[in-house]
């Protein structure tokens, strides 16, 4: 690459310390936002078929495949109504949850899966 | 610089020539050479003496938590909690700092009067504020926040001042002559002339607000690092301990190395002919 | 210095631009004062939020009287004391024997890199179930924190010796020993000393923190049981107290030491920039 006043800028990128900014950054991202690139890929596997499309409150059970620590509870519960266990420890029910809340919890992606409550 | 000073050049081994371009290759995968010695080291002082589990565990268990506890979600939010909480406070600190050490360097008399005084917060660390914080704004993130930004915006401020006042006199001089108005000087001399040295205090400020950040998290207790391994505390699970204190280095490491010194070589590359 | 203050002045304004230079940096603490005044006259916030400059004065005089005072800067400044010279001599050992190999230097640098990136604070939950709360926790902290200073700048001005002076002394006869106490030693001091000054500075700070999970008795302690009781004259009380002696300690104490010792070899250092 010839070294002009134009190119300094793109050979800056490239040199040692370019590429390190941009793996420093792409490493980061990754740590920050991998969690919820993959809950949001995997939503549609968490939602319950019959709660797809819902329009308006629904009660559902969240369902964990470990058991829930108080950090999970207080998570879970920011989305409805929390309305005790279902059996086990590791279902969750919650009342009153709105189609955008619902959304919102089919992306998380430590929940294994999103079911309906009679 | 005296005879004491004088850098001198670092020995070569001689090596045989295929060797030595191996180990080129190599020295991305050196660094880790004695992590793994370390790790080693631990596993075999758990598995030789009888600990129990809350004194100390094998690796192996330090790094099988850190794995479930990254698949619950748990330690994204809190690397993100304290992530966040660094990257504000450097933003502020820089947006409240680069601009006082602008004011403030270009006079003798303003920069001599705000040096002692600097120096002497320096002195009373963040935390030792941290009572009257809490009591100011609660066991919030914004007490967090506060006590950080306190730790950052000195160092950044007096490297700000050093870096303005580095800037020899007759560039202003000679933009002045040509017509150049407030503004212009700012941004094509000062601004310029000291911000490697802005950098560097940058650099420095944010490894004192990391350290400072953990000991908040550790009293304010609403997320973060901090907060996991001093919770941790209290159940004795020394491998969430021992993981925290793990990824709060190897955090700190990624930012510091892997953002900021490139940033830092970067402008100096750049703007660094003023640099003595 | 801009042209405009080489012109002719009089002896006076000359004077009194001296005085002016030397009393320019108390302003911002005069200023400071005079906001707190204005703002607790105009605002009457509570006396936890901020108690008037009066309350502050009459706590730190109530301190001094009780001995308490006394007894905390004691405690505090007895741990920095212990915690300092542990790091300082295991410091500097630890930093001649890496800095004189250049394969160690090499192997360890990501493993002190790692560890002083975790140093202080954050081995205080790992410290505390393994050895407790108190003196021992506090000692060991500051260790930590001036270890790692002392270490770094000792390698590097064990570094720094030029070569070509070692091998003169070893030319003319000296063994091991001698080289390293007649050209090491003082060719590292500047380094050494600033190290020191700069590891006796974090510890200081480190201190503080690390008594914030409640040792027997010292400034940091004080400070955070005088938060259980919101008493804020006396937090504030133990913050300028704090960073006094820090000021004490590295204006009066250390920087003298540091300009003589190095002076004494002619060597040059921070010191004697006037940093």
């Amino acid at each position: 690459m010839p070294y002009t006043a134009k190119t300094r800028r793109l050979r800056l990128l490239i040199g040692p310390d370019g590429r390190r900014f941009v793996a420093g950054l792409f490493l980061l991202i990754v740590i920050l936002f991998g969690q919820q690139v993959y809950g949001v890929a995997t939503a549609s596997q968490r939602l319950d078929p019959s709660l797809r499309g819902a329009t308006g409150p629904s009660n559902v059970i969240v369902v964990l495949d470990f058991m829930p620590e108080r950090f999970h509870n207080e998570r879970v519960a920011e989305y409805g109504t929390f309305a005790g266990r279902d059996g086990a420890l590791n279902r969750l029910r919650l009342r009153f949850v709105s189609p955008d809340k619902l959304r919102a919890l089919s992306r998380v992606s430590w929940i294994s899966r999103i079911e309906p409550f009679k | 610089m005296t005879i004491a000073n004088a850098p001198r050049a670092p020995a070569r081994l001689p090596l045989p020539a295929g060797l030595s371009v191996a180990a080129r290759q190599l020295s991305g995968v050196k660094i880790l050479i004695p992590f793994v010695a370390l790790v080693a080291v631990w596993w075999a002082i758990h598995a030789a003496g009888q600990f129990p589990e809350r004194v100390l565990v094998s690796p192996a268990r330090v790094w099988d938590t850190l794995v479930v506890l990254f698949s619950h979600g748990v330690l994204a939010e809190y690397i993100s909690t304290s992530m966040s909480m660094i990257g504000i406070a450097t933003a502020i600190s820089l947006a409240i700092g680069v601009p006082i050490g602008f004011l403030v360097g270009s006079n003798r008399y303003a920069a001599r009067g705000l040096e002692a005084f600097l120096r002497y917060l320096q002195g009373v660390s963040g935390i030792a504020w941290l009572p009257l914080v809490i009591i100011w704004f609660g066991f919030t993130h914004t007490t967090t926040l506060a006590v950080v930004i306190y730790t950052l915006v000195v160092p950044i401020i007096f490297n700000t001042m050093v870096g303005v006042r580095a800037v020899p006199e007759h560039y202003t001089l000679a933009l002045r002559s040509l017509g150049a108005s407030r503004m212009r000087l700012i941004t094509d001399v000062y601004l310029p002339g000291a911000l490697p040295s802005i950098v560097v205090g940058l650099r420095l400020g944010m490894g004192y607000g990391w350290r400072a950040l953990i000991a908040a998290e550790m009293l304010v207790r609403q997320g973060g690092l901090g907060d996991l391994i001093f919770g941790a505390r209290t159940s004795g699970q020394i491998d969430r301990i021992i993981g925290g204190m793990a990824l709060i280095g190897a955090l700190y490491i990624i930012v510091d190395r892997l953002l900021v010194q490139p940033l830092e070589n970067l402008t100096i590359a750049r703007w660094g002919v003023l640099r003595k | 210095m801009s042209v405009g203050t080489i012109t002719a002045m009089s002896p006076t304004r000359r004077a009194l631009g001296h005085l002016a230079w030397r009393l320019v940096p108390v302003a911002p603490f005069l200023i400071v004062l005079l906001i707190w005044i204005v703002l607790w006259d105009v605002f009457r916030p509570s006396q936890e939020t901020l108690p008037p400059v009066r309350d502050v004065v009459l706590a730190i005089h109530e301190l001094a009287v009780s001995g308490q005072l006394a007894q905390n800067v004691i405690a505090s400044l007895g741990r920095l004391v212990l915690g300092s010279l542990l790091g300082i001599v295991t410091g500097v050992a630890a930093g001649f024997v890496v800095g004189l190999n250049r394969n160690a230097a090499e192997i360890l640098n990501p493993l002190v890199v790692f560890f002083n990136a975790i140093s202080g604070i954050v081995w205080l939950p790992l410290m505390i179930t393994w050895i407790g709360i108190g003196t021992a926790l506090a000692v060991f902290l500051i260790w930590n924190t001036v270890f790692f200073i002392v270490f770094q700048n000792t390698v590097l001005g064990v570094q720094l010796v030029p070569e070509v002076l070692e091998q003169g002394v070893r030319a003319l006869g000296a063994n091991r020993m001698e080289t390293l106490r007649s050209v090491t030693l003082p060719g590292a001091l500047p380094y050494i000393l600033t190290g020191i000054r700069s590891g006796l500075g974090f510890g200081w700070r480190a201190l503080i923190a690390a008594e914030l999970v409640g040792a027997a008795s010292g400034l940091g302690t004080m400070i955070f049981d005088a938060a259980e009781y919101h008493r804020s004259d006396i937090i504030i009380s133990g913050c300028l107290i704090i960073g006094t002696i820090a000021i004490i300690m590295d204006r009066w104490l250390l920087l003298p030491i540091e300009r003589r010792t190095v002076q004494r070899w002619g060597l040059v250092s921070d010191a004697e920039a006037g940093r």
